[in-house]
């Protein structure tokens, strides 16, 4: 038993303790019963001290005034408690009317889905379809490249001049086509102006055969095409040519091989 | 006399709840079940409880503060409080009117320092006759009044079966708020003489009040 707290009950019961010292009688009355019944038996004879005054008859208008307030709060609530109801039937009323416009708009997104599966699936068909005849036509490709190269294809080496005696290159070709590959190395880019013309020469002279343009590397590829069977011609040449080229060759000779 | 409201007649339910019937005034009910009602929002209930105990909530106020209009304020603050806050009222903790008093009590102790207006003492010269003779109510509930008027001088009685100086420590803690070092420096006594005084003064109090049945 603590004495100093002890002391404090009966003002405890009377409500007359400072906040701290309210607080120490709490915690003590929470650990110690037999205080906490005396302290309720203090509790019951202090709530019986206002019987012991006069009672004073209240005006009429206090009573009017207390209840006027009452009645407006209620009002308030009843004012408060409506518009939330209103609040909540149409945000129902507009989910109501967004569900349905979103099943709406699914139901058509669905029908559109539908129809775009059904092209699609018609156009894969018609891709299918066109594959398979792809397939079969590289399947035929495939079987004549499987054949062995026809000995008709030649291969012509070719030489620099003096003028140009690092360049080199071939000629692949069916003699009696009047097209070839030729593929040059060696050569340098030439300055503005100037042009390689490729000459195929036979009995009657040069005949031009097309302009063959070289890269960074002195490298240049051109398909040839003659007016007769490459087989027919004697020899190749590459000359240079002022840009759009000559009718007969006229500047240096760079390449010149016999066929 | 007022006429009474018709409300339903209480039947104890399995979960310690009221429930009602019609035809039972809304006067037969217990401050407890009056409170839980008012924490349900029923004014009519509010006016029940308040018909029931404002004059001794004024005369609460009226002691504290000595002046009539603020006392009148006080109560009808009072029972406002009771409006908003019957929902934090706790049966089991205490009765009704012990917490309904609290309020009335700590609201007119707050007035009064604020104010710093004086009390007037409980054996003063205004509260020696009978609550009879104040003024009268022809609307009063006849048998509440005749309740109140026994608990009255049930009250007066036990107090005045105490000592002077036991009386005038117990007032001042309840009525002006005052605290045991203030009572001292206002009595001029020391600190242990008010403890004791307090502890016999409220010791006595409830032995007069168990030997004549008080029933508060």
């Amino acid at each position: 038993m603590d004495r100093e707290i002890e002391e404090l009950l009966p003002f405890y019961a009377l409500d007359a303790l400072t906040d701290e010292e309210k607080a120490l009688v709490e915690a003590y009355l929470s650990e110690h019963p037999e205080a906490r019944r005396e302290v309720e038996q203090m509790g019951g004879a202090v709530s019986a001290l206002p019987y012991g005054l006069p009672q004073v008859e209240p005006s009429p208008r206090t009573r009017a005034a207390l209840m006027a307030r009452v009645a407006v709060e209620q009002r308030a609530n009843s004012t408060a408690q409506n518009q939330l109801s209103r609040r909540a039937g149409r945000r129902e009323n507009l989910i109501r009317v967004f569900s349905f416009g979103f099943a709406a708009v699914a139901i058509i997104w669905a029908v559109f889905l539908n129809l775009q599966l059904l092209r699609l699936r018609s156009e894969i068909s018609a891709l299918n379809t066109a594959v398979a005849a792809q397939s079969n036509a590289l399947k035929a490709i495939n079987a004549k490249l499987a054949q062995p190269t026809p000995p008709s294809v030649i291969t012509v080496s070719l030489k620099g001049t003096d003028v140009r005696p690092q360049a080199h290159g071939e000629l692949i070709g069916d003699p009696a086509s009047q097209s070839a590959v030729l593929v040059i190395a060696g050569l340098s880019q030439l300055e503005a102006g100037k042009t390689y013309q490729v000459w195929l020469i036979d009995t009657a002279g040069p005949k031009s055969a097309g302009f063959l343009v070289v890269d960074a590397n002195g490298q240049g590829v051109l398909i040839l095409s003659a007016e007769s069977a490459i087989g027919s011609f004697k020899s190749l040449g590459i000359s240079i040519e002022p840009s759009g080229g000559s009718s007969k060759p006229t500047g240096k000779i760079v390449v010149l091989s016999d066929l | 006399m007022k006429d009474a409201i018709d409300i339903p007649v209480r039947i104890k339910s399995e979960n310690g709840l009221s429930r009602f019937t019609e035809n039972t005034s809304i006067k037969e009910l217990s401050d407890e079940t009056l409170a839980a009602q008012v924490a349900r929002g029923d004014s009519s209930a509010l006016e029940a409880l308040y018909d029931r105990y404002a004059a001794t909530v004024l005369g609460i106020s009226l002691k504290v503060i000595g002046d009539r209009a603020l006392a009148e304020e006080i109560l009808q603050e009072t029972f406002w409080r009771v409006w908003k806050s019957a929902a934090t009222f706790q049966p089991q903790r205490g009765s009704f009117t012990g917490w309904l008093f609290r309020i009335a009590r700590n609201l007119a102790v707050d007035t009064y320092r604020r104010s710093n207006v004086r009390p007037q003492a409980i054996n003063s010269t205004k509260d020696s006759d009978s609550f009879l003779d104040q003024v009268p109510d022809t609307e009063a509930d006849v048998p509440e009044q005749a309740q109140s008027v026994i608990r009255h001088r049930q009250v007066r009685h036990a107090l005045s079966t105490l000592p002077r100086e036991q009386q005038q420590v117990i007032e001042m803690a309840y009525f002006y708020g005052m605290t045991r070092h203030e009572i001292a420096e206002a009595t001029g006594e020391a600190l242990g003489t008010i403890h004791t005084r307090a502890r016999l003064g409220l010791q006595k109090l409830r032995e007069e009040l168990g030997r004549q049945e008080f029933e508060g």
